[in-house]
């Protein structure tokens, strides 16, 4: 059985307490929100796309300590990236938050999003993880609408 | 009223021409009856009758209001549903720690307790919280494992540093 700091490492509980670009962008070009009916977990993101890259991005919304961080990290970790190296980020943690070993055993590529990777052990937390991922790719690709996990 | 399901026992007899169908209410209660079901609630049945609904509820009240005090001694619980002769739960809110990891917490402690908003969204807008976690006390619970819960919640706080 995983432990309970497998799940809650330093880096998701620091985020979750001081979550980085937790604002609305005045000035976005890009609005998704993202929903997890089941949980209830709810995320609306901004962004702001200029020639293929994201110059600034923010979310706002309500969920528990593990969505929270995780929206925390992917909106530091895609701030500055363009929309290709978005989505290859995106692909990465989709692998490791659904446990398949190829992403898992390469952590240390992935730097402090390493710190989502004991999220695969607790099965019910998954969708928490990715509800923020699945947002931004579906802003990516100018999808209108919610985007949902279920 | 015609059946909208056929097969089993909703049938009395069929000819060519016709098709007569089983008085009700096997008329509307075609294919395979939940026969194991049915065998077990009977067995459920027989359980508490045995045990004695009076009992039951005096017990689960006396655990109902051993856990109120309990868990009421915890800063920053926050009960949500507080009637006078509600049934035997507890649904609580936890300072700023989301009910879903107040539960994963004490899923750890192999205490099971549900979280989320318990199908009843416009419920959890009336009290303007997301999410309530909700432990749901029955005649086999004991109050050692109440005392079990109220200290697995202060190692809630522990964890989230609170």
């Amino acid at each position: 059985m995983s432990d309970l700091r497998d799940l809650y490492q330093e880096v998701i509980l620091e985020h979750n307490n001081k979550p980085r670009n937790f604002r609305v962008l005045a000035d976005a070009n890009r609005k998704q929100e993202g929903f997890n009916p089941l949980c209830g977990d709810r995320i609306q993101l901004y962004l702001r796309v200029e020639n293929g890259q994201i110059k600034d991005i923010g979310f706002q919304g309500s969920g528990c300590a593990i969505s929270k961080a995780s929206a925390s990290l992917m909106t530091s970790t895609v701030k500055g990236k363009s929309e290709a190296e978005a989505v290859e980020i995106f692909e990465k943690v989709h692998g490791m938050l659904a446990g398949q070993t190829e992403h898992c055993g390469d952590l240390e590529s992935m730097g402090r999003l390493g710190a989502l990777s004991g999220v695969c052990e607790f099965p019910a937390r998954v969708k928490c993880a990715s509800l923020a991922w699945h947002t931004l790719k579906s802003a990516l690709e100018n999808k209108d609408g919610v985007t949902s996990t279920e | 009223m015609p059946p909208y399901q056929g097969g089993g026992d909703m049938i009395s007899f069929v000819t060519f021409e016709k098709t007569h169908y089983n008085t009700l209410p096997y008329k509307f209660e075609a294919g395979t009856p939940n026969i194991a079901g049915v065998i077990g609630l009977g067995a459920a049945i027989d359980y508490v009758s045995a045990v004695g609904l009076e009992r039951i509820s005096k017990y689960e009240q006396e655990l109902l209001e051993y856990a109120s005090r309990k868990l009421s001694e915890i800063e920053d619980v926050r009960f949500i549903g507080t009637a006078k002769e509600k049934a035997c739960i507890i649904s609580f809110i936890f300072g700023d720690i989301h009910a879903h990891d107040v539960g994963t917490v004490l899923d750890r402690e192999g205490i099971a307790i549900r979280t989320g908003h318990h199908c009843a969204m416009p419920v959890m807008e009336r009290f303007g919280v997301p999410a309530t976690a909700r432990a749901s006390l029955a005649f086999y619970n004991t109050k050692e494992e109440i005392d079990t819960l109220a200290e697995a919640l202060k190692n809630v706080k522990k964890v989230f540093g609170r």
